[in-house]
């Protein structure tokens, strides 16, 4: 069906897609780039005088030549394909119906042989330095005594498992799959926004992007080597095999919450790639210390979980005691190191948005090495000084709750009304502790197919990070767009979608 | 002086359940003046049991149980040794507040000062706080936290069957009522607003005479703050005394929470009763307890719950954020 969408937009026949760098496209002037706007953020594919950036020139090209009906043809094709392929994301807050498509883009955004390499080395150093980071303060302390980071945001944090304390994990790694949030600001640097420490998702996203936009696009992927991604479920396999390395034939399950899941696609979509499990909690038993799933043909070991649900809710017995997705004992089993669970447990406290502050001082501290990847400035709201001036400029700042994440319990200053913002600094009042501020950051801008056009939308770049044995980064990236003109929020649970990143080879 | 601890949990269901899976924290510690001279610890249905000891020094037993049961017994035996505590000093001098700083206090002392599930404070709190006069500590803190035990004694009344296992502390401190478990947690909130590490301790207490308010044949439950140039020292504001030779240690945490006697969950529509024996004996040497189980009022046990309902199932499966939506 999807192929057949496609069938008579294929440019097989078509000229050799011909680069023309620097060539002036004139944005907010010429077609298709006719409503184009270039504004304070960081363009990705036109410098500040119009000319078209190098390694977007194909791309111009190609779109010169198509015509505003074909572009349409081949996103609604796009669109089909999600649908076709069950690509849902459920929005909660919503009366109404909450399962809905991502929207996709069928442009794609490219990143430069030499911007991964810059990215993927400082996502290295990074994920380096917070497994560092989780493996002391479960164990001996170090970075707590030497007063580095302090005491009470790591034992105040709700995310601080103290179960965990003294249990080693294989490798040391305690995050093993991480999807930092990334946005390139106004001087076209790449920052840390963002480390998803717990249940990272949208790599299915970022896998189903690539094929729309190989499809939308095939010569101009093809001129272009585009580095390729498809091998993600295979070194996620290998990552998590990698935790349970005295098994020869390691048994390995998706613990998924169940189908009502936001991201219960994800979750199935993975496991099948992968060639394991799919279970849900009850689905699981402990016997003896031991994982079992129920099968059709009676009880079959596990002997790595990776598992898509909270912390808390792993296993009632342990921590919150009417979760009914967890596995009671699963715990106890792990301890016993008759299972291993991907991520670890506890790993929220270094993704807690009060230490992401203290990143770039944990990479100096464990690695003595300056951060490669900058951080987003932040405000700890637990110092004073930093406290009144968040107060004090409540209207231009971004004002979010440490522990929480999606974009709930948090305050946009310039869009908030007054009385938002006098309600939100009473709450940051009542628990300072609680809150970190940061500037309203300029995403930069991507092309982005709206209809009547290419506009310019805001971007953001999560990266998928795996560590086991070792750190693999599969060169590619999920990058979220905001679909409305001028809002800078990309989450898809308010109305955000997402298209395909090509990180080129040279 | 040795004492011997037999201590049964009885859990009876309504109608069969299976796949039972029990954490137990049943044992003496074996630390300070108090050293554990044996133990056993049996199931019925029988289970294998398996053992860790958790970051607080706890030993903790587990076991799964899959087959079909009605019933769960669960029975410790212990005997411990009690030696000779050290005295403590009529007071501190003052200096003894400067003492808490970075060089005497460690990662656990730290851990004993934030808030806890059923030790932190809240507007009922601070009520009690400011009528009982105790905002502040008064005099050194080994002074205060004696005039804190005694306050709280003088102003709750002992009374079983008011507060549950789950109840917060504002229901005691609304009536002023409550039993072991209460009082220590409001000693415990209130300490630790004051800065001193405080922390709870579940055990046994054997009974002298009708001074205690506590109830003889039970489990019991008392709080240790910690002074840097003493250590972690007792104090049990349900009696007004210093723990010493009378009181068993069985295992600390930041609250009951951390640290219930039993803590399970089963499968099944069932419902199930907990029915709890103690019986504590002095005795010469390590002895063999007959069969003069005295049954008593659950008190302090986490009867297991039951799976949840399916629409708590769903609801929660919807709750997992899998950090999809974040946002700038």
């Amino acid at each position: 069906m999807q192929q057949e969408a496609f069938a008579n937009t294929e440019d097989f026949g078509g000229p050799d897609i011909v680069a023309v760098p620097g060539r002036l496209a004139r944005p907010g002037r010429d077609a298709p780039y006719a409503s184009y706007e270039l504004a304070r953020a960081f363009d990705e594919m036109f410098a500040a005088d119009g000319a078209v950036r190098p390694p977007y020139a194909a791309l111009d090209s190609r779109l010169s030549t198509l015509s505003l009906e074909e572009l349409s043809r081949r996103q609604q094709a796009c669109e089909q394909s999600f649908l076709h392929q069950g690509i849902t994301f459920t929005v909660y807050n919503d009366n109404r119906a909450t399962e809905r498509i991502i929207p996709t883009d069928l442009l794609p955004r490219i990143i430069t042989a030499a911007e991964w390499a810059r990215l993927e080395a400082g996502l290295t150093q990074r994920i380096v330095a917070l497994n560092m980071f989780l493996r002391d303060i479960y164990g001996d302390g170090r970075v707590l005594k030497d007063g580095v980071v302090p005491r009470a945001m790591i034992f105040g944090s709700k995310h601080y498992r103290r179960e965990m304390r003294g249990l080693p994990v294989p490798h040391g790694a305690y995050v093993n799959i991480c999807g930092s949030d990334l946005i390139r600001n106004e001087s076209g640097a790449f920052v840390v926004l963002e480390d998803n420490l717990r249940v990272p998702s949208g790599v299915s996203y970022m896998l189903a992007n690539r094929d729309v936009a190989r499809r939308a696009f095939p010569a101009v992927f093809r001129s272009m080597n585009v580095r390729p991604i498809e091998q993600y479920p295979l070194e996620l396999l290998a990552t998590l095999r990698s935790l349970a390395p005295f098994h020869e034939d390691v048994s390995i399950a998706v613990l998924t919450p169940g189908v009502f899941n936001s991201a219960y696609f994800e979750h199935a979509f993975l496991a099948r790639q992968m060639g394991v499990e799919l279970v849900e909690g009850r689905d699981l038993l402990i016997n003896d210390n031991v994982v079992y799933t129920r099968t059709t043909s009676g009880l079959k070991r596990i002997d790595v979980i990776y598992r898509r649900i909270d912390d808390d809710f792993v296993d009632p017995l342990i921590f919150r005691e009417d979760s009914a997705l967890g596995v009671p004992g699963l715990f106890n089993a792990y301890r016993a190191g008759n299972v291993m669970i991907a991520n670890a447990l506890g790993t929220g406290v270094a993704d807690d948005k009060a230490v992401y502050a203290y990143v770039p001082r944990l990479i100096r501290y464990y690695l003595s090495e300056e951060p490669i990847l900058d951080n987003v400035e932040t405000f700890l709201c637990r110092e004073e000084k930093s406290l009144n001036h968040v107060l004090a400029n409540l209207d231009k700042l971004v004002v979010k709750a440490v522990g929480e994440s999606g974009g709930y319990g948090m305050l946009v200053g310039p869009h908030a009304s007054q009385t938002e913002r006098e309600e939100f600094a009473a709450k940051v009042k009542a628990d300072p502790d609680n809150y970190i501020a940061q500037p309203t950051i300029q995403l930069s801008t991507a092309p982005t197919f709206v209809g009547k056009g290419v506009e310019a939308r805001h971007v953001d770049l999560r990266p998928f990070i795996l560590h086991g044995a070792e750190t693999k980064i599969v060169p590619g990236a999920l990058t979220r767009v905001a679909l409305k003109r001028g809002s800078l929020v990309v989450n898809s649970s308010q109305g955000g979608g997402s298209k395909d990143t090509w990180v080129l080879s040279q | 002086m040795f004492y011997s601890i037999r201590h049964v949990n009885l859990f009876r269901y309504s109608a069969p359940v299976r796949e039972s899976v029990m954490e137990l924290r049943m044992q003496p510690r074996s630390e300070g003046p108090q050293t554990l001279r044996s133990f056993q610890i049996s199931t019925n249905p029988r289970a294998q049991l398996y053992a860790y000891t958790d970051h607080l020094g706890n030993a903790v037993y587990h076991f799964n149980l899959l087959r079909e049961h009605e019933e769960l017994r669960i029975e410790a035996q212990a005997v411990v040794e009690i030696g000779a505590f050290p005295e403590l000093p009529e007071k501190l001098d003052a200096l003894e507040w400067g003492r808490y700083n970075s060089y005497n206090l460690h990662d656990d002392h730290y851990d004993m000062l934030g808030h806890s599930k059923f030790a932190r404070p809240s507007p009922e709190l601070l009520s009690f706080m400011t009528i009982a006069d105790l905002e502040k500590p008064a005099g050194d803190p080994l002074t205060a936290l004696r005039h804190l035990q005694r306050t709280i004694y003088d102003s709750f009344e002992y009374k079983s069957g008011v507060t549950e296992v789950h109840s917060p502390i504002e229901v005691a401190l609304e009536q002023r009522l409550g039993v072991c478990q209460d009082f220590a947690h409001i000693m415990i909130a209130i300490a630790r607003g004051w800065g001193i590490p405080t922390r709870y301790v579940s055990g046994y207490l054997h009974h002298k005479g009708s001074r205690d308010r506590s109830r003889a044949d039970a489990t019991h439950a008392w709080v240790e703050s910690y002074l840097p140039s003493l250590g972690w020292v007792g104090f049990d504001p349900t009696n007004n005394i210093a723990p010493r030779e009378r009181h068993i240690r069985a295992a600390v945490g930041r609250d009951y929470a951390d640290v219930p006697p039993t803590r399970g969950t089963y499968k099944g529509g069932a419902d199930s009763e907990l029915s709890i024996a103690v019986s504590l004996e002095p005795t010469a040497a390590p002895v063999r307890h007959e069969d003069f189980l005295k049954v008593a009022r659950p008190m302090s046990a986490t009867p297991p719950t039951p799976s949840m309902p399916e629409r708590l199932y769903l609801q929660q499966q919807q709750q997992q954020q899998q950090q999809q939506q974040q946002q700038q």
